[in-house]
């Protein structure tokens, strides 16, 4: 049913190659020169490439492959690693299963999963030296008051003058490619005489004029690229401008408010536009105070607990698809999900019923409100200045990346910011819908689908598809922009989006391209414009907008909303508990009962549906089956168990489609077993109904 | 329709006086953008008016009001377009040829300005501007500078700054 876009394809293969010749010939190259840093550099590139276009692709066989590659040739650049023949060796048959893979993909055939063995041979380099790599804690910076630390912002950028030297050497170059396009114009001048005078040969000439012209709009476009890419290097600052003073500012923090914390810091070396730098100061603070004054406890509390007394926050930075993935890491108590229900509640962000019905993640995302601050009274450290909802703000809107919290009690919190590395250029898929072209970011495009317009399900009188065990809903981009539509072929074309936890799958028209752009910002007055991020120009000197992701998402979430007030009948009593570990389905589920008149409590996973059970009353229990902690063939066996819900109906909704799931699922007490596949809400319903008699 | 004209008869009476646009040499000069939406003559103080950009091809933008047309390419720089017959309340002007781009700058911002015809650029002098009289509507009063008259059209010289002021303040 999914089905891979089959010109993004061609255009995939025709690229790879051209990577895999840089290896090739990069690699033969560090046999000469092992230590030639350039060399290191460029094949990195290329295998970070090739990585990048075939995750975009769902080439998973081949984005692993080169994923691994990618990390030697990093450790080689970084010189974590040393290079050697075997490590060549292992290299080249790294590049030589690439090749292969990709010529699978060129003839159309279904990839076979990577070759473990390899893989696992490309991970061995780098695994003895995971723990040593980590430095020591940083040196402490030398004066800067305590309290009041604030992260400079660089106005201008120290260049070494081999780099400035280049770029005039590329000047130099573009130059001499002007001239060779001068003298083309004199070329075709005289072919145009030769045509008019009639005279002999003139074919030949024509064709060797059009492979002369060919040639040089292929050596211009080299030039520009390389010019281009020298040029945002410059713009290049390592995190170190940011993660520096974070060691001395934890310690000084941790004081402050009687604590013992150290920082840990890594990765610094790492480089990033300086537009990135700039802005990453304030949020990078914030969670840094944020783990001192919330996550890290009392020494004493720590003790008692079995943990040191010693907290510890980390901050590190790494290379992840093309953008970096930084990470603020306390080992503190965690989130406390009850603290924040009850301050979402106090500061009416939420009613009471609301809060007992989220899911921990979405209890978790409270934290990201505007107005939202766990702190009990506001302390010295992390009571004013930015909140949790700017830190976000800036992550996901300003700098196109993206935020995460993963917190475990007693173990800690980890707050993982996905960035760019430069939002000058980005890889951009252009798409046509209504008449118009717009572009989307790569990183916020999760998929594209193909599928014929009958796959489409309705729920919720609102469309949806099934993507891997999970509803995404579908909406027409034409009609969320409020232009015309157009008239929609046989298939449809969907460009799935994704925030950090939800999909939007977008109904567009048709896919127009896919390469890296400029993007250039609004003017300041417009830059309010929540749906549009900048502009990137296309080949044909037009501008086109390019979409916010996150915005789109919120906007079709808050339209479904306001539908959904419309549809829902007079209250019925009652109320079903639905389990899903997949945020999308949930809601798409919930959706379609309310639509029916159904209370609706939503869980998680198992473990979350079965403690929701035990503490509530529910008159019929829907339940995926794929989850993490407990599956719905585990929970719906457990309820049986309960004496309440010996006879309370069960539903299992899942993609397994195998008959011996149906039967595992009828042994282990549910009622009924639907397939998402051939999901319809009046089935669910009449189902349901059914079965409450 | 008579109240103006009683007023447009006062202005060339009094301007009758000064000499008209034969350019005085002792007095000051300001340099002002003649356009028009439909009929009514308006102007720019020049200063305010980077340039007159033609056939430039609008792109759409998404979410954004209904008195922005879109953004234009302006050596590079986005630049935004607004309709000023829509700021002023006017209504839209369709199917009209040859409208131009003003490129307007002020403090508060920058943008294009879609006016339906470039009349003139030009220096007048300064005492050619008279205060804007009584009849002038409600919503244009703050920001009407004054009156000029100019080839017997009774033009309005519009403050782009406070326009500006306003659009942006509008768009928060």
């Amino acid at each position: 049913m999914a089905l891979d876009i089959k010109r993004f394809t061609a255009r995939f293969v025709e690229e790879a190659r051209e990577h895999l010749v840089n290896l090739e010939a990069g690699l033969a190259a560090l046999q000469q020169e092992p230590a030639d840093q350039e060399v290191v550099n460029a094949i990195f590139r290329s295998a970070h490439t090739i990585k990048g276009s075939s995750r975009m692709l769902r080439l998973a066989p081949i984005s692993d492959t080169a994923h691994r590659l990618e990390d030697l040739l990093g450790a080689l650049r970084e010189g974590t690693l040393t290079y050697s023949h075997a490590l060549a060796q292992l290299l080249q048959s790294g590049i030589d299963a690439i090749a292969a893979q990709v010529d699978e993909v060129a003839q159309g055939r279904e990839l076979a999963p990577p070759d473990e063995a390899l893989c696992a041979a490309l991970a061995r380099p780098l695994t003895p030296d995971a723990e040593t790599a980590k430095p020591a804690e940083s040196v402490p910076v030398a004066a800067a008051a305590p309290g009041e630390i604030k992260f400079k912002a660089a106005d201008s950028v120290r260049i070494p003058l081999e780099k400035l030297d280049e770029l005039i050497k590329l000047m130099g170059e573009v130059v001499s490619s002007h001239a060779r396009l001068r003298q083309r114009s004199r070329d075709i001048r005289a072919i145009e005489r030769d045509l008019r005078a009639g005279s002999a040969g003139r074919g030949a000439r024509v064709a060797d004029f059009a492979r002369e012209l060919k040639d040089d709009v292929q050596a211009q476009e080299a030039l520009m690229e390389e010019l281009h890419g020298k040029a945002l290097i410059l713009r290049m600052l390592p995190l170190l401008m940011v993660f520096d003073p974070a060691p001395r500012m934890v310690r000084d923090l941790a004081r402050s408010v009687g604590k013992e914390v150290e920082c840990l810091v890594s990765g610094s070396e790492i480089e990033l536009d300086r537009q990135l730098i700039d802005r990453l100061g304030d949020p990078i603070v914030h969670l840094l105070r944020n783990a001192v004054d919330h996550g890290i406890e009392a020494p004493d509390v720590r003790a008692k607990a079995g943990k040191p007394r010693h907290g510890r926050v980390s901050l590190s930075a790494r290379q992840d698809d093309g953008g970096v993935i930084i990470e603020v890491r306390d080992d503190g108590a965690g989130l406390s999900l009850e603290a924040i229900r009850d301050k979402a509640v106090k500061k009416g962000l939420a009613s009471a019923e609301q809060v007992a019905l989220f899911t921990e993640a979405e209890v978790i995302d409270l934290i990201f409100l505007p107005g939202f601050s766990t702190s009990a009274i506001i302390t010295d450290v992390s009571g004013r200045g930015v909140g949790m909802d700017v830190v976000k703000r800036c992550v996901v809107d300003e700098l196109q990346g993206a935020i995460q919290v993963e917190s475990k009690p007693g173990v800690g919190t980890t707050f993982t910011l996905r960035l760019p590395r430069s939002l000058a250029v980005m890889r951009m898929l252009l798409v046509a819908a209504g008449g118009q072209t717009f572009g989307f970011t790569a990183p916020h495009v999760s998929q594209l689908l193909r599928l014929p317009a009958d796959q489409l399900l309705e729920v919720a009188e609102r469309h949806a598809v099934l993507i891997r065990n999970e509803f995404v809903p579908v909406v027409s981009l034409a009609q969320m922009l409020s232009l015309p539509a157009q008239p929609a072929g046989a298939d449809l074309l969907l460009v799935v989006v994704q925030t950090q936890s939800e999909k939007l799958a977008l109904r567009v028209d048709d896919l127009i391209d896919e390469r890296n752009m400029v993007i250039k910002p609004l003017p300041p007055h417009l830059a309010g414009l929540p749906l549009v991020a900048g502009m990137v120009m296309t080949g044909r000197n037009q501008l086109v907008s390019v979409l916010q992701a996150p915005a789109l998402v919120g906007m079709a979430r808050r339209g479904s909303a306001g539908s959904k007030q419309t549809t829902i009948p007079a209250a019925s009593q009652v109320r079903v508990l639905v389990v899903d570990d997949s945020l999308n389905t949930r809601e798409i589920e919930k959706d379609v009962l309310e639509a029916h008149g159904y209370h609706v409590t939503l869980a998680e996973d198992g473990l979350d549906g079965l403690a929701k059970a035990r503490n509530g009353e529910f008159d019929a229990v829907l339940t995926d089956v794929e989850m993490p902690n407990m599956d719905g063939f585990a929970l719906t066996a457990a309820l049986r168990q309960e004496e309440r819900y010996r006879d309370v109906p069960i539903i299992i909704i899942t993609s397994r489609q195998k008959e011996e799931d149906q039967r595992r699922g009828i042994q282990v007490g549910a009622d009924a077993y639907i397939v998402k596949g051939d999901f319809d809400q009046s089935r669910l319903i009449d189902t349901l109904k059914s079965l409450l008699g | 329709m008579s109240e103006q004209a009683s007023a447009l008869d006062a202005i060339l009476a009094r301007k009758q006086q000064t000499a008209g646009e034969v350019v005085s040499v002792d007095e000051a000069l300001v340099k002002l953008v003649f356009f028009s939406l439909g009929e009514q003559w308006y102007a720019f103080h020049g200063e305010n008016i980077s340039e007159v950009l033609a056939e430039s091809e609008v792109f759409f933008l998404p979410g954004c009001p209904a008195s922005l047309e879109g953004v234009i390419n302006v050596r590079g720089d986005i630049e935004s377009v607004i309709r000023l017959r829509a700021v002023l309340g006017l209504p839209d002007s369709n199917g009209i040829t040859g409208s131009r781009i003003l490129l307007g700058q002020a403090r508060a911002m920058r943008s294009g300005i879609r006016v339906d015809r470039v009349e003139e650029v030009i220096d007048v002098q300064e005492s050619a501007i008279q205060p804007p009289p009584h009849t002038i509507p409600e919503h244009l009063r703050p920001i009407v500078l004054g009156i000029v008259s100019f080839r017997e059209h009774l033009v309005h010289l519009l403050d782009l700054e406070r326009i500006f002021e306003d659009y942006r303040a509008g768009l928060r």
